[in-house]
């Protein structure tokens, strides 16, 4: 046997090389569906890419942090909404779970058919610099939605990321700074708080907690908190560790779950130890299920994002950029927050806030 | 009665080569199928990122492939990965900022490797002397791994900043502008942002690693005696013990190969995603063993090649990038995996039946 797999691995190195090489003799230029290349032989290569197609219109990409999730849905439908009212055609992706080592072969998947520009909603800051730039080198525009890259907080104009053109996402500091308000107010102005978190290395969780830090020390100590655990998106996970901290905390007065797994976990321990109503719970995110806990007095608090003006704007910057206007794009673009609670659920703004799966 | 046999005997070799082959054929049919759909696919930038996403994954099941032959499973191998992932990541930045990258990444390698080893020397010695089954034994040190990577890292991903680091894993041996022509190893000095965009890398680093890791696997693997005996301690221990065999040094051999496999991919995780992550392996340890069970090894042991493996990994690598371009559902995927683990399965008892009969 061996013998012969010698000469079949010599003949897939072979064959990769000559594939390589075969690439090198014919130099595709990416940018020639941007319009940007002038010379025959780039328009020329541009034709078997697969663009002819599409006509004029451009393409935007959207790759979204973990499939199948109300949030990133919502924010397809926003993009999807304005990229039909504009003109543009639209590819939308993203991994099965909220993971960069999945997340990047769709990214070079999406980059290979050459978008003008990609919305991504990078799962992790720093593994998707690398990927992201070498898009940005293609010549494609790339927009932060949701998560950031780097770590100057998503502020693109400083530090060693800055070719993004923008980073348009809720500021999760102060959306978790809204939340444990509205959990402090709701327990009364004091008593002691536990987090229920995600997974470090997120942005968008880890400065939901930091707000919520925030707000439990702008009381001057008559709020405390108790501890910070990580679930790794896992309700059950989040369910166990809350229910030790609920036996190691019997007065535990609120719990700010920073996603709705984490919110959810928590809501279920605080139900079997048959403290529902007594420990306050805050969901961050408002896909339906937390709306109707929210309804079944499992969670009192709902934090909605914004995810479909998250996909508009990004359309909406992307185009202006397509157009050669990045002037008008603001390297910043904070979408609000809509609080959710039983006595403003059935408002039009709260209804409107609600992230839908379908 | 002359006629029957000859039949049979037609339907033997068209059976044989099917077998034999059918990987090779299903890897092209899916090639075709996704290049009719969209001529993207064939795109020069995106084979090669078919090629250079596939690494990590190749790497490790190239340790699976070993530890299945042998008769085992390596369920570790994905968070030791992420461990040396962390090691690695936090060696590089206790280094002096001047030092030389090869230096850097060479240090980062061999105490990452260390890491690596002991925990595939406590599988070894586990399954080899102590007789736990290795499914057990490596699944008490995922967990092992996985807390150790954790504590490591304080749970966070641990950035690597180092100049050059990310180009290491991202970039190409050489680079082709249509005017400034060829560079190597590094794109051509002195290009404006708007000429990057004709800048075409010509294959990625990422895969001559793999390509070396290979050969290295296939020859350990085909020609040399540890090799020959990880298929005799795969196909019968017993046997293998009466011939004189060192079954334990074997095993243990087989289990630090596959944990040594593990420190690599996790040094090339952080030079292509310029981070250490615990997490790093964690999606790809199924995919690894999927990997090398399409490449018609048998988990009964005694059975795979590297080869086998490599089809098996380009199958799992061109279906994950082909659904992308076709706009299909990604949790196809799995559903399209699990099918073509069966199906190798199926075509694997089928031949051993036909080969008995």
């Amino acid at each position: 046997m061996s013998q012969g797999n010698v000469r079949r691995l010599a003949m897939f190195a072979l064959l990769a090389v000559a594939l390589l090489a075969l690439a090198a003799c014919t130099p595709v230029a990416p940018a020639a569906q941007t319009g940007a290349a002038a010379e025959p032989a780039a328009t020329e290569a541009a034709a078997p890419e697969g663009e002819a197609a599409a006509g004029d219109m451009p393409t935007v990409a959207l790759v979204y942090g973990v499939r199948g999730d109300g949030f990133y849905v919502t924010m397809e439908k926003g993009l999807r909404a304005a990229a039909e009212e504009m003109g543009v055609n639209v590819i939308a992706d993203g991994p099965a779970q909220f993971d960069a080592t999945l997340q990047r072969p769709i990214l070079d998947a999406v980059v290979a058919q050459n978008p003008a520009a990609i919305c991504i909603a990078a799962t992790d800051r720093q593994a998707l610099i690398e990927p992201m730039k070498a898009a940005f080198d293609r010549g494609i525009h790339i927009i932060s939605v949701d998560t950031f890259i780097g770590d100057t907080a998503g502020d693109y104009t400083t530090g060693d990321v800055t070719f993004p053109l923008s980073y348009v996402g809720s500021d999760n500091v102060e959306g978790g700074r809204i939340a444990c308000e509205a959990i402090i107010e709701s327990i009364g102005g004091s008593g002691k708080m536990y987090i229920q978190n995600v997974r470090p290395g997120i942005s968008t969780t880890d400065q939901r907690e930091q707000g919520c830090r925030e707000a439990i020390e702008a009381t001057g100590g008559a709020v405390t908190l108790v501890g910070v655990d990580y679930n790794e998106d896992n309700a059950a996970r989040a369910a166990e560790q809350t229910a030790a901290v609920l036996q190691r905390e019997p007065d535990l007065a609120g719990i700010f779950g920073t996603n709705l797994f984490s919110a959810e976990g928590a809501a279920q321990a605080v139900k079997n130890a048959g403290l529902t109503g007594v420990v306050k719970v805050a969901n961050f995110d408002a896909p339906e299920a937390a709306i109707e806990d929210l309804r079944n007095e499992v969670n009192d608090i709902v934090i909605a994002q914004l995810p479909y003006q998250m996909g508009q704007k990004c359309v909406e910057f992307a185009l202006a950029a397509i157009n050669g206007d990045t002037a008008s794009i603001p390297k910043r673009f904070p979408t609000g927050y809509v609080v959710i609670t039983r006595d403003n659920v059935d408002t039009e703004e709260a209804q409107n806030a609600i992230y839908s799966s379908q | 009665m002359s006629e029957n046999t000859r039949a049979s005997g037609q339907g033997r070799s068209v059976l044989d080569f099917v077998g034999a082959f059918w990987a090779w054929i299903f890897l092209l049919l899916l090639v075709m199928i996704f290049a009719i759909a969209n001529p993207v696919f064939l795109s020069p930038f995106n084979l090669q990122n078919i090629l250079a996403n596939m690494a990590i994954l190749t790497i490790i099941a190239l340790g699976q492939t070993f530890v299945i032959i042998s008769g085992g499973i390596d369920l570790s191998a994905g968070w030791v990965m992420g461990m040396v992932s962390v090691v690695a990541a936090l060696t590089i930045n206790t280094m002096p900022p001047g030092a030389p990258l090869w230096i850097v990444l060479t240090v980062a390698l061999l105490i990452g490797a260390v890491a690596a080893l002991i925990a595939g020397l406590v599988n070894g010695l586990l399954i080899a002397r102590l007789n736990v089954p290795p499914f057990i034994a490596t699944l008490g040190m995922f967990g092992i791994a996985r807390g150790v990577a954790f504590l490591l890292s304080g749970g966070m991903p641990i950035p690597v900043r180092t100049e050059g680091l990310g180009r290491v894993g991202n970039g190409y041996l050489f680079y082709f502008h249509p005017t400034a022509g060829w560079s190597f190893l590094t794109p051509p000095v002195g290009l404006a942002q708007a000429d990057m965009r004709q800048l075409m890398g010509v294959i990625p680093n990422a895969v001559i690693f793999m390509l070396i890791l290979l050969f290295v696997a296939h020859i350990v693997l085909s020609r040399s005696r540890f090799g020959l005996h990880t298929y005799a301690v795969g196909g019968n221990k017993e046997a293998a013990l009466r011939a004189g065999i060192p079954v334990s040094r074997t095993l243990i051999a087989v289990y630090m190969t596959s944990a040594m496999c593990a420190a690599f991919a996790g040094v090339l995780y952080g030079t292509r995603f310029t981070n250490g992550a615990a997490n790093a392996g964690e999606a790809l340890l199924l995919d690894s063993i999927a990997a090398v069970v399409i490449g018609g090894a048998s988990l009964f042991g005694g059975a795979g090649s590297v080869i086998g493996t490599l089809i098996g990994a380009l199958i799992i690598a061109v279906l994950s990038n082909g659904l992308v371009i076709l706009n299909i559902n990604p949790f196809w995927q799995f559903i399209a995996v699990g099918v073509v683990i069966i199906i190798a399965v199926l075509i694997d008892q089928a031949r051993e039946r036909l080969i008995r009969a």
